[in-house]
């Protein structure tokens, strides 16, 4: 049975607008990609800073996109993020799976994971939290309106749903 | 046949089609030889071309864009080769990949590249892009116009020399008006 969170956030991610998502593979991200559907409009990218660059450019053309990765990808896909979606003022929205807090049992992803709030506010980037403290329908609401805050403040924006100690906590 | 040379050729065949363009010599160079609206200079993302050129391709799907555009360096390209496998995967039917080998890094010092023992067209063909190869004008002229027809990633494997175009300025504009100078040309075909 789907995880009411992982269905929630899938739900959220159509509603934000979002025409295409990308999405690099994670444990906790698995079950919103089977969620999300559609294989036509859902693909998987190698690597968090191409998906910058592919889902980023959507709005090149009019469209936009979704990304669905985990915190620790953040390291991957600072550069690209900075040098292309911030500086070209590109909405984005990206949905993280954050490995880095409680709950989490792999001690090195914290090392990078847990720093990974404060180094997307340091770029400017705006990030929106989710966490067990909200239920799915709150998650659902906050996932479609951060792609709407994307679009209205042309800047990608960043949500950190941390799935532990929700229904996900299998994940 | 240095860069400035294949762009010339790039140029004349380009001007109704939009081109994403590497950074540093080759979005300078292209810029002095014509500072189209059709062309988004990618300032400082090496390596990210031909990812950003396969979401432009994605994004006009069914659009009367026949091809995409991407000019990319082999030491930009080896820095993110993930592009030939995403682009062999997704198979964006507009995108076309054209690469300016020259074996060295042009705008760091002309460092070389992995490009001499490694064959980033055969790379290409293996993901299952369809590939050319020019290395004059003349042939880059023909090659180019065949892989302007319709029909999954093509990848055009230009051999030029190393060395960069001399008194050309640096491009000193805001990505964001170069951003929405492109979005604006699209949007108006
Ligand atoms: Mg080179």
């Amino acid at each position: 049975m789907t995880s009411p969170y992982a269905a929630a956030v899938a739900q959220g991610i159509w509603a934000s607008g979002a025409e295409l998502v990308g999405y690099v593979p994670s444990v906790g991200v698995a079950p919103v990609i089977t969620a999300l559907g559609r294989p036509d409009l859902v693909f998987p990218l190698s690597r968090e800073e191409e998906a910058m660059g592919v889902i980023g450019a959507l709005p090149l053309t009019g469209r936009f996109g979704a990304v669905v990765m985990q915190d620790n990808g953040f390291g991957n896909a600072l550069t690209a993020l900075t040098t292309f979606n911030v500086s070209y003022h590109l909405p984005l929205l990206i949905v993280a799976n954050i490995r880095g807090g409680l709950g989490e049992y792999n001690s090195m992803i914290h090392s990078f994971s847990q720093h990974v709030p404060a180094l997307l506010d340091r770029l400017g980037v705006r990030v929106f939290d989710l966490d067990r403290r909200s239920g799915p329908a709150d998650w659902e609401d906050v996932v479609a309106e951060a792609g709407a805050h994307a679009r209205m403040t042309f800047r990608p924006v960043v949500v950190l749903a941390q799935f532990w100690a929700t229904d996900g906590k299998t994940a | 046949m240095r860069r400035i040379d294949a762009l010339q050729v790039l140029v004349e065949g380009t001007a109704d089609l939009p081109v994403v363009v590497t950074c540093a010599a080759t979005s300078r160079e292209l810029a002095a030889i014509a500072d189209r609206p059709n062309h988004l200079y990618l300032l400082d993302s090496m390596g990210l071309a031909g990812s950003v050129a396969t979401g432009v391709a994605l994004g006009l799907a069914g659009s009367a864009i026949p091809r995409v555009v991407a000019i990319e360096g082999d030491g930009s390209l080896f820095m993110n080769p993930n592009v030939l496998a995403t682009g062999g995967y997704l198979r964006p039917d507009k995108l076309l990949l054209v690469l300016l080998d020259n074996a060295v890094y042009g705008s760091t010092g002309d460092l070389p590249t992995y490009s001499a023992r490694i064959d980033l067209g055969a790379l290409a063909a293996a993901a299952g892009w369809s590939v050319r190869q020019a290395a004059d004008p003349r042939t880059l002229r023909a090659e180019f116009a065949k892989a302007l027809e319709p029909g999954g990633p093509a990848f055009l494997h230009v051999r030029i020399e190393p060395g960069n175009a001399s008194g050309v300025p640096k491009l000193l504009e805001d990505p964001v008006v170069i951003g929405r100078r492109f979005r604006d040309w699209l949007a108006s075909r």
